[in-house]
C-alpha cells in the first residue's frame, strides 16, 4: 500500500511537475498581459472575433483571479510543499557532521597535491577538516547550506500565504475629503479629518508633492494624532493604511436672486458634479475646473498646471435636462438664467485617499527575506566536501560540483 | 540647466563614438588580427565608459538625482551597467573577446537611449522616494549580467561548431561556468528589483503586487532564470542547452525593458 503511495508523492513533488508549473504559471501571466484585464465581456467579442468566446470560458479577462489560474497556483504550492517535505529529511542527513559523500567522482578530481599543500588549502579557505588514517583529510564547509533551497521554498510558500491572506482579507476604499471634513471609522473606533490639502509645485509646473494633513480621533479615549501624509508616506492608524492617491476640485457656487440679489444658497460643487436649482428646474453642471486656464488644440478647455495662476470654471446649464447653453468663466463671473445668478466663487481642492487594511504585509516582508536569504545560501553557502587522500584532492558539492570544483582548481593553480 | 546639458551632450557623443570605435575594434578580436586590436579595442571601451560616466555625472548635478527615471535614463545607466560589467569581467578572467558580443550589445542600448527625449524632468511624486535609487540600481545591475550571461552564451554556441584551435572561449566548461555565475548574480539582483518594488509599492500605491505589465514581466522573467537554475542545479543542464536558456532569458529581459514599454499599458511606463 504504501509504495503506490510513495511514488505518487514523488511525482507530485518531481522537479518535472515543478517546470510543467512554473511554464504554464508563466504563460498564463503572459497572457494577462496581451489580453486587456477586466473588460466587460460585449469588448473581448467585438475585439477578438474569433477568440473572445475563448477569453471568457477560460477568464482570460481577469486572468490573475481566474479558477484556472488559481489552481496552477495551488498545484505549484503543493509541488513546492511536498518537495519541500521529502527533502527536509536527507537534508537533516548531510548536514550531520558524521555525513560524508560516498561517491565522489573522479572527475572532479585534483592530483599531484601535497600534505601540506592540502593542508594549507583548508585551513585558510576555512574548512572544517577531519584527519582520518594514512593522511586521508576529510574536509566540508557550509554544512548548513544545504538548506538554502528549502529555505527559499519555505519562502515563496511564506508569500503565497501572504497573497492568500491578501485576497482573504483585505479591503480598500475611496474617501475624497475637502480640507475640513472628515470620515468615520466605525468598526475601527475613530474619526479621520483632513486639516489641510496642498500640492507644492516644481518651476515647471508640475506638481511636486501632494500633501494631506490629517488629524485621526480616537472615539472613545478622545486621543488624538496628526500627521502629514504624501505620496510614498502613507499614514496608519489602527490597522488602516491611509494613501495618497488621487486629488480633485471643487467649485463654490453662489446661487442668488437676480432682482433682489439675496444669496438663495451656496455650496461646494465637485468638478463632474451638479447643482439642482428647483424652482427653475435648472441644472448647473460644473463640467470643469482649470487652474491654469487654457483652450488645448482640439479647442477644449485644458489646465497648463494645477498652479492657479489663471482659473477658470467650465459651466453647463440645463433646463428640464435640455442643455441651454456653455459658459468658460472666471471666479466670481456671474451666469444669469431665468432670474437667478449663478456664480463660482472659488475652488478648493480636496484629497483623495486610498484606504487599505491589508494584515499581510508581515507575513509578505517575512517571505520576501526567508527568499532572498535561501537564494544567497543557496548560490554562495552550499556544502562544500573535499576529500585528500594520496596525493589526490576529490571534490563533492551534490548540488553545484563543476563550479566548485573550478574554484578549487582555481585555488590552487594560484598557489603554484 | 543649458550648461549641463551642453556638457552632458557632449560626454554623450564623445562615448558614442569611443563605443562605436570599441565595437568595431572589439568584433575585430575574433579575427587574425585580434592581438593587434585588443589593446585598442579595450581602450576605446574604457574611454567611452569614462566620458559616458562624465554625461551621467553632470546630469545628476544638473537634475540633482540620480538619471535612473525615464527610459533615456535607464537605457544611459543600463548601458553603463553593460560596459561596466565587461570591463570588470575582463579585469577579473582577461577573455577580452567576449566584448565582441558584450559591445555591440551596450551599443544597441545606447543607441536607444539617444532616440529618447533627453529633457530634463521633475520627478513625479510617486518616484520621490529613497527606494527609486535601491530599486533601478539593483535592476541596471542585474540587467547588465544578464546581457553578459547572454553574450558569453551566443559565443559559446558560436563556438560548438568551431574546431579548438578556432574557438572563440578557449575552455568551454569555464566560458559555460561563468555564463551560470553571471547568470546566477542577475537573478539574485532581479530578485532584489522585484522585492524592493514590491515593497515600494506598498508605500506608494498601497499594493506589494498589481499585476501591472512591467512586474509581471519581471517576474517572467525571474521564472525563466529560476527554471534555468533548477535544470542547471538539479538536472545537471549545462553547455548549450543552458546557453540557449540564457539567451531566451535575456529576450525576456529586454521585452520587460523596451517591449512593455512599447506596446502594453504600464503604471512603469516612465521606465
Amino acid at each position: 500500500m504504501r509504495r503506490p503511495f510513495s511514488k505518487v508523492l514523488h511525482v507530485v513533488a518531481s522537479l518535472k511537475v515543478a517546470i510543467v508549473l512554473f511554464i504554464l504559471i508563466a504563460l498564463y501571466i503572459v497572457i494577462g498581459t496581451l489580453i486587456p484585464q477586466h473588460g466587460a465581456p460585449q469588448m473581448y467579442l467585438d475585439r477578438y472575433p474569433t477568440l473572445g468566446k475563448l477569453i471568457l470560458t477560460l477568464d482570460l479577462d481577469t486572468s490573475y483571479s481566474s479558477t484556472i489560474f488559481i489552481i496552477l497556483v495551488i498545484l505549484f504550492a503543493i509541488n513546492l510543499t511536498t518537495c519541500t517535505l521529502l527533502s527536509i529529511k536527507g537534508q537533516m542527513r548531510q548536514q550531520r557532521s558524521s555525513f560524508f559523500p560516498v561517491h565522489l567522482s573522479s572527475e572532479y578530481a585534483l592530483t599531484d597535491i601535497t600534505s601540506e599543500e592540502a593542508h594549507a588549502y583548508l585551513s585558510k579557505k576555512r574548512y572544517k577538516v577531519v584527519e582520518e588514517e594514512q593522511g586521508t583529510l576529510k574536509a566540508s564547509k557550509f554544512r548548513w547550506g544545504v538548506f538554502g533551497s528549502t529555505l527559499t521554498h519555505i519562502g515563496l510558500l511564506v508569500l503565497f500565504l501572504g497573497g492568500t491572506i491578501t485576497q482573504c482579507l483585505s479591503t480598500e476604499t475611496m474617501v475624497n475629503l475637502m480640507p475640513g471634513q472628515s470620515r468615520m471609522f466605525q468598526e475601527q473606533g475613530f474619526v479621520l479629518r483632513v486639516d489641510d490639502f496642498h500640492m507644492t509645485f516644481e518651476d515647471d509646473g508640475s506638481v511636486k508633492q501632494y500633501i494631506s494633513d490629517v488629524t485621526a480621533t480616537d472615539i472613545a479615549t478622545g486621543e488624538t494624532r496628526s500627521d502629514q501624509m504624501w505620496v510614498n508616506k502613507p499614514f496608519r492608524y489602527k490597522n488602516l493604511g491611509f494613501y495618497q492617491a488621487s486629488f480633485g476640485w471643487t467649485g463654490h457656487l453662489h446661487v442668488a436672486d437676480q432682482e433682489s440679489k439675496e444669496l438663495l444658497t451656496h455650496g461646494d460643487v465637485r468638478a463632474g458634479g451638479t447643482y439642482f436649482h428647483e424652482d427653475t428646474h435648472t441644472t448647473v453642471y460644473l463640467y470643469g475646473y482649470y487652474p491654469e486656464f487654457a483652450i488645448g488644440h482640439g479647442q477644449q478647455p485644458i489646465s497648463l498646471s494645477n498652479r492657479e495662476i489663471n482659473p477658470h470654471f467650465a459651466v453647463v446649464l440645463y433646463e428640464f435636462n435640455n442643455p441651454v447653453d456653455t459658459y468658460i468663466v472666471e471666479p466670481g463671473d456671474e451666469i444669469t438664467h431665468n432670474g437667478i445668478v449663478y456664480s463660482f466663487t472659488h475652488a478648493t481642492a480636496y484629497t483623495g485617499l486610498l484606504v487599505r487594511s491589508d494584515p499581510s504585509f508581515p507575513v509578505i516582508l517575512a517571505s520576501f527575506i526567508i527568499i532572498l536569504l535561501g537564494m544567497f545560501v543557496s548560490f554562495y553557502c552550499y556544502p562544500r566536501f573535499i576529500l585528500y587522500s594520496e596525493g589526490k584532492i576529490i571534490t563533492s558539492s551534490r548540488r553545484n560540483e563543476w563550479v566548485f570544483f573550478h574554484s578549487v582548481k582555481k585555488g590552487f593553480s594560484d598557489r603554484s | 540647466m543649458d550648461m549641463y546639458m551642453t556638457i552632458e551632450n557632449g560626454a554623450f557623443m564623445v562615448a558614442f563614438a569611443f563605443y562605436i570605435i570599441s565595437t568595431l575594434l572589439h568584433l575585430l578580436l575574433v579575427t587574425k588580427i585580434a592581438e593587434k586590436v585588443e589593446k585598442g579595442a579595450l581602450l576605446s571601451a574604457l574611454l567611452g565608459i569614462a566620458s559616458h560616466t562624465v554625461a551621467m555625472v553632470v546630469r545628476t548635478i544638473g537634475a540633482g538625482r540620480l538619471p535612473l527615471s525615464n527610459q533615456y535614463e535607464f537605457a544611459l545607466s543600463f548601458a553603463w551597467g553593460i560596459v561596466l560589467s565587461y570591463l570588470v569581467l575582463y579585469l577579473l578572467y582577461r577573455i577580452s573577446v567576449i566584448g565582441a558580443f558584450v559591445m555591440p550589445l551596450a551599443l544597441l542600448v545606447f543607441g536607444y537611449a539617444s532616440l529618447q527625449s533627453k529633457a530634463v524632468r521633475p520627478l513625479m511624486p510617486a518616484l520621490r522616494s529613497g527606494w527609486l535609487t535601491f530599486h533601478v540600481g539593483t535592476a541596471i545591475l542585474s540587467y547588465g549580467a544578464f546581457a553578459l550571461a547572454c553574450a558569453i552564451s551566443v559565443m559559446y554556441l558560436i563556438d560548438e561548431k568551431r574546431s579548438e584551435d578556432h574557438r572563440l572561449l578557449k575552455d568551454r566548461e569555464a566560458s559555460d561556468i561563468l555564463s551560470y555565475r553571471v547568470i546566477v548574480f542577475g537573478v539574485l539582483m532581479l530578485t532584489l528589483v522585484i522585492i524592493s518594488g514590491s515593497i515600494w509599492a506598498q508605500k506608494a500605491w498601497s499594493r506589494y503586487w498589481a499585476w501591472d505589465p512591467k512586474e509581471t514581466w519581471s517576474l517572467i522573467t525571474w521564472i525563466i532564470y529560476a527554471i534555468y537554475l533548477h535544470l542547471r542545479l538539479r538536472r545537471s543542464w549545462k553547455g548549450r542547452s543552458a546557453a540557449w536558456f540564457s539567451i531566451i532569458g535575456f529576450i525576456s529581459v529586454v521585452f520587460t525593458f523596451v517591449g512593455v514599454n512599447v506596446l502594453l499599458p504600464s503604471i512603469h511606463s516612465y521606465a
